[in-house]
């Protein structure tokens, strides 16, 4: 039976609806008074399991889970070893750098060498950095990164946008966009070669779907 | 403090686990030296230009070790290099081909560091062989070993780096690594993003899609309006798919994507999928020794290695569970008895081709019948101080 893999949080909603459009059923997880972690589609053709959006990734490269959705942004800073199928679209988000309104560096170019870099994209924020030249120092966080530069730890973030409003309620303003992210359809390389449960026959639906 | 545990990323192999290592590497083997392959054992440590220069290994998964004068040596992450580095040099005096196998344990530093890095591998290399014959019997030795150890359920995906490179070739020169590359790790998603003109973009993606049936594929590959001059190798893949059919218990998934483990291939390749585990690959290598060889003479070879921790794994429901017990106990039941034991268990191992263990302690009757019947003893031998023996069957 095929499993699938899908992201707790935001893209949950719109991970669901794709494969319900291609007929699977996973809506059960959208129950809030749920608690299960791996369900079956009513009819009983595959399953599904709810992980944190980290950790998508890590089923579908191990093959527990033959396809999974995750966001781009996990994609570059995990570097799995999986199959990227398809831009679902959805979970349109960037990868920004902010700083503090009150800053002096309005621009990328006016931070100092060795300035505090607050992220949990730490691969993703050294990756930039390097690309640049500019030495930095980053600060790995697990979340509420935009406390890096309100308390003073850190001169600037590497941190996700989507609509921006979390940064202003915060006071910080982005200086600068790396790049574009939305939900990507991947999956297991070998059960993607060998056609395992006749996963293409549901890629190709999905495709289809997504329009691609 | 000194740390006396196992670094990270190795491991014992306590004397169940080697019995059932034994047991598939004896199966193997015995496979290998049938069809006329002998044991080639290199050495563990090698210069590290030797293990890198074919590309098949990246620098930095290679463990480094300080050498004399200053030399960086590493341990050897595959044989390959080192058996061709071997014949590099000897091939062009003695008859070829030569056919090699070899049961080893080879290391790898893996990026998260509580992975395994030390390995064991069988494998055989066939130096100096060339055409479909060789292709052919790789992959027909390959299915013989599998059939050899009973691997339940196992699928071959086989690609051609050979024919790929010629499809890829069709690209204008700019654009072929970055295909290249999106195709070897099946980044869809990165293709459909490549800054390159549409018309090249769709073919790019049918080829990222010729995967599947290998009738088919070859069918399929025909039919590209883009493609052209390629009848040869499509023949020739046709005919070595006919001479795998009847031999595998599923036919091989043709996949021309497959390139990710190429480095020093330049024919076909494959990897043998059970579960969600790699047990073998392989591939031709017509170039590499070449890159050992002084005036640059390459031989055309192939080969394939299995990779024994996974085929341990998904051979585990069917391995022996237990370690061979000794069958008989010798127990001396006074001291006076400690010579004659000693003469009636190298009798019993010697005379009757049993194994025979000595009774250390001086236990009392039922703690020494007890300790016998743990440990699945089958008969002990009761030997009194004047040598007077008296058996009995547990």
């Amino acid at each position: 039976m095929i499993t699938v893999a899908l992201p707790k949080g935001s893209l949950l909603k719109d991970s669901i609806a794709i494969f319900k459009s291609v007929g699977l059923d996973f809506s059960a997880f959208l129950d809030p008074a749920s608690r299960q972690l791996q369900i079956t589609d009513p009819t009983g053709t595959a399953q599904a399991l709810l992980v944190r959006a980290q950790d998508v990734s890590v089923y579908v490269e191990y093959g527990q889970a033959q396809l999974g959705i995750v966001g781009e942004d996990v994609l570059r800073e995990k570097m799995p070893k999986v199959a990227r199928l398809l831009d679902l679209g959805f979970g349109k988000c960037r990868m920004s750098i902010a700083v503090s309104n009150q800053s002096p560096y309005q621009s990328v170019l006016d931070l100092p060498p060795h300035s505090r870099i607050a992220s949990k994209s730490v691969r993703i924020a050294r990756e930039y950095f390097q690309s640049i030249d500019l030495p930095v120092e980053i600060i790995p966080l697990y979340g509420s990164v935009e406390l890096g530069p309100i308390t003073g730890m850190s001169e600037a973030i590497v941190d996700l946008v989507s609509t921006g409003r979390t940064l202003l309620e915060n006071g910080l303003v982005e200086i600068e966009v790396l790049f574009e992210s939305t939900a990507r359809l991947i999956a297991h390389p070998l059960s993607y070669r060998v056609n395992s449960d006749r996963l293409n026959d549901l890629v190709d639906k999905l495709k289809f779907t997504a329009k691609y | 403090m000194v740390n006396l545990t196992l670094p990270a990323g190795a491991k014992d192999l306590l004397p169940l686990d080697v019995a059932q290592k034994q047991w598939i590497e004896s199966r193997l083997q015995t496979e290998f030296r049938a069809w006329g392959y002998h044991c080639i054992i290199t050495p563990t440590l090698e210069h590290l230009g030797t293990l890198t220069v074919g590309g098949a290994v990246k620098l930095e998964s290679v463990i480094q070790v300080d050498g004399s004068n200053a030399e960086i040596l590493g341990l050897r992450p595959e044989l390959t290099a080192s058996i061709a580095r071997a014949y590099a040099s000897r091939i062009g005096k003695i008859n070829s081909p030569q056919r090699l196998y070899y049961n080893d344990n080879v290391f790898r530093k893996l990026p998260s560091s509580n992975r395994q890095q030390e390995f064991y591998q069988s494998g055989v290399e066939l130096l100096g062989g060339v055409g479909l014959l060789a292709d052919a019997e790789i992959l027909l030795l390959l299915a013989k070993c599998l059939e050899s150890v009973n691997l339940p359920h196992w699928q071959m995906v086989l690609g051609d780096v050979g024919l790929t490179t010629a499809l890829l070739n069709t690209f204008p020169s700019q654009y072929r690594q970055k295909i290249r590359q999106c195709i070897a790790d099946l980044d869809r998603v990165g293709l459909l993003n490549l800054a390159i003109p549409d018309q090249l973009k769709s073919q790019a993606l049918d080829l990222l899609d010729l995967r599947g049936q290998p009738q088919q594929v070859l069918d399929q590959v025909l039919a590209l309006s883009w493609v052209h001059n390629l009848d040869a190798e499509i023949s020739y893949l046709k005919s070595l798919v006919e001479l795998l059919e009847n031999n595998f218990p599923t036919p091989p998934v043709l996949d021309l994507s497959l390139l990710q483990s190429c480095g020093y291939y330049t024919g076909i390749v494959f990897e043998v999928v059970s579960g969600n585990y790699v047990i073998a690959q392989g591939g031709r290598y017509d170039q590499l020794l070449g890159l050992y060889n002084s005036q640059g003479i390459s031989h055309p070879s192939i080969g394939f290695c299995l990779n024994l921790e996974d085929l341990h794994k998904v051979l585990m429901p069917t391995l022996p569970q237990e370690i061979d017990s000794s069958e008989w106990l010798v127990v001396a039941i006074a001291h006076e008895a400690i010579k004659h034991t000693f003469v009636y268990a190298a009798e019993l191992r010697s005379k009757y081709a049993v194994s025979a263990e000595i009774e250390l302690e001086f236990r009392d009757r039922s703690a020494v019948i007890a300790y016998g019947r743990s440990q699945g003893i089958k008969q002990i031998a009761w030997i009194g101080a004047s040598g007077v023996i008296g058996t009995e069957q547990l």
